[in-house]
């Protein structure tokens, strides 16, 4: 399943930028939620209940506070880091971040950078474009469908358990479906089993 | 979704100009019984008049317009009644409005396209609007009995029955259940079933499973984030 929404945190005093960046942000047409935040320690907090993939910094901010600033980069490693400059800064300070924002940059730059992070999420949960099954996967949707436990499907395939809750895992992932009859219409539709089996 | 060309909603607005904005407001207006027609008034006016609470008012109609609660907001026991009021009115258009348009549109889904996978997207769906219903079910006459009683301990406490006792825990699981399936449902008609002659129906089979997605979103977010932290706290005062 791809990760649709992007978590963007914006640590930014003044508040005619900070609104403007987040129009534009919103408009490059991503699913994104957008959290304004008044200083690096709320990055710590668990304020906002799931993962920020995006944090746009003013330089200022960090500027006497490196130390904690690259903590806080460790303790949040799969955040990207991005300053938002408008003034003149210290090469050593900029070299904080993973990626600079310039005010003149264009709106189509921005779209970019949250593009790529949307892509790289994808290619690191999926491995691959194609969200095929596997031939094992297959295997176990089959068995699935038909309403057989984890135990009895790892019997049948000579597997573990712990491998069946995985291949499920797996499968609902790729096919984005949960339930056990969503997957049979799936199922039905690519293919994979043949219609009479489930009618009536 | 997100949107910033919303209004972020205050009291002194006029509830037109909101409704104008953003038209499923209406829907709000409808599950607190206010008025349709309000004139020139304005957010505080009309819940004064009506006897509605005015943060529990401006806190769902941000929702609408997706701004979530900040956890700022300050509710307390007297907000109950109207959030109880707005939910119950939710489960009813739920049940005789929205579930029964969508299965309507199944129907005719079918009747375009006979295949297979669409009497089982039929039989799929019958099965799910079951499992709400018997959730709604519990909710108006467990979960939100319940609830009252902690307001106003002299409320009779409905038709409870032995082994039917509020829990908070299933209450959540009832919900992520509820919207897993929906999206099971969305993601069958848009990547999987093959189009036959359907398109128009299943566009707005797709744009009315997306509103009623939307909507319960906006309905547990109140259960979960306004409803829930004021009932914990009732029951720690009365431990």
């Amino acid at each position: 399943m791809t990760k649709s929404l992007i978590n963007i945190a914006i640590l930014e005093p003044s508040q005619i930028i900070t609104e403007g960046l987040s129009n534009i942000l919103l408009k490059t047409g991503t699913y994104s939620k957008i959290f304004k935040i008044d200083s690096l320690n709320e990055f710590n907090t668990k304020l906002f209940g799931s993962q920020i993939d995006i944090a746009i910094i003013n330089p200022n901010q960090i500027q006497n506070k490196l130390k904690e600033f690259s903590l806080l980069k460790k303790s949040l490693s799969d955040t990207l880091w991005a300053g938002l400059v408008y003034t003149f800064f210290d090469q050593h300070l900029l070299s904080q971040f993973d990626r600079i924002i310039n005010i003149t940059d264009s709106p189509e730059s921005i779209g970019e950078l949250i593009h790529k992070i949307k892509n790289s999420d994808y290619h690191s949960s999926n491995g691959s474009e194609i969200e095929q099954l596997s031939e094992r996967e297959i295997e176990v949707l089959k068995l699935l469908i038909k309403g057989l436990p984890n135990k009895e499907i790892g019997d049948k395939l000579n597997i573990s358990i712990h491998t069946v809750i995985s291949h499920r895992k797996n499968i609902s992932q790729k096919t984005g479906i949960k339930s056990q009859a969503g997957l049979t219409i799936y199922a039905i539709s690519n293919k994979i089993v043949q219609i009479e089996d489930y009618l009536n | 979704m997100y949107r910033t060309e919303k209004y972020y909603i205050k009291a002194e607005m006029k509830i037109s100009d909101l409704i104008f904005d953003n038209p499923s407001l209406l829907l709000l207006l409808e599950n607190l019984e206010l008025d349709l027609i309000s004139g020139e008034r304005t957010i505080e006016q009309v819940c004064l008049e009506k006897n509605i609470s005015t943060s529990v008012f401006i806190s769902i109609a941000n929702l609408f317009n997706g701004f979530y609660p900040t956890g700022e907001e300050e509710f307390s026991s007297a907000d109950i009644p109207t959030i109880i009021k707005y939910l119950k009115n939710a489960h009813n258009y739920y049940e005789n409005e929205k579930y029964p348009e969508i299965r309507n549109c199944i129907e005719e889904l079918y009747k375009r396209n006979s295949s297979p996978e669409i009497q089982l997207v039929g039989k799929f769906f019958d099965e799910y609007f079951n499992e709400v219903k018997e959730h709604l079910a519990y909710e108006d006459k467990v979960a939100f009995p319940y609830f009252y009683k902690l307001y106003d301990p002299s409320a009779s406490q409905g038709q409870e029955k032995e082994n039917e006792k509020y829990s908070s825990n299933e209450y959540h699981d009832h919900h992520s259940d509820i919207e897993s399936k929906l999206t099971d449902l969305k993601e069958l008609l848009l990547k999987h079933i093959p189009v036959k002659n359907d398109r128009i129906i299943r566009r707005k089979i797709f744009i009315n499973l997306s509103d009623l997605e939307h909507d319960l979103n906006i309905h547990s977010t109140i259960e979960e984030t306004i409803l829930i932290p004021i009932v914990s706290q009732l029951e720690k005062k009365i431990d």
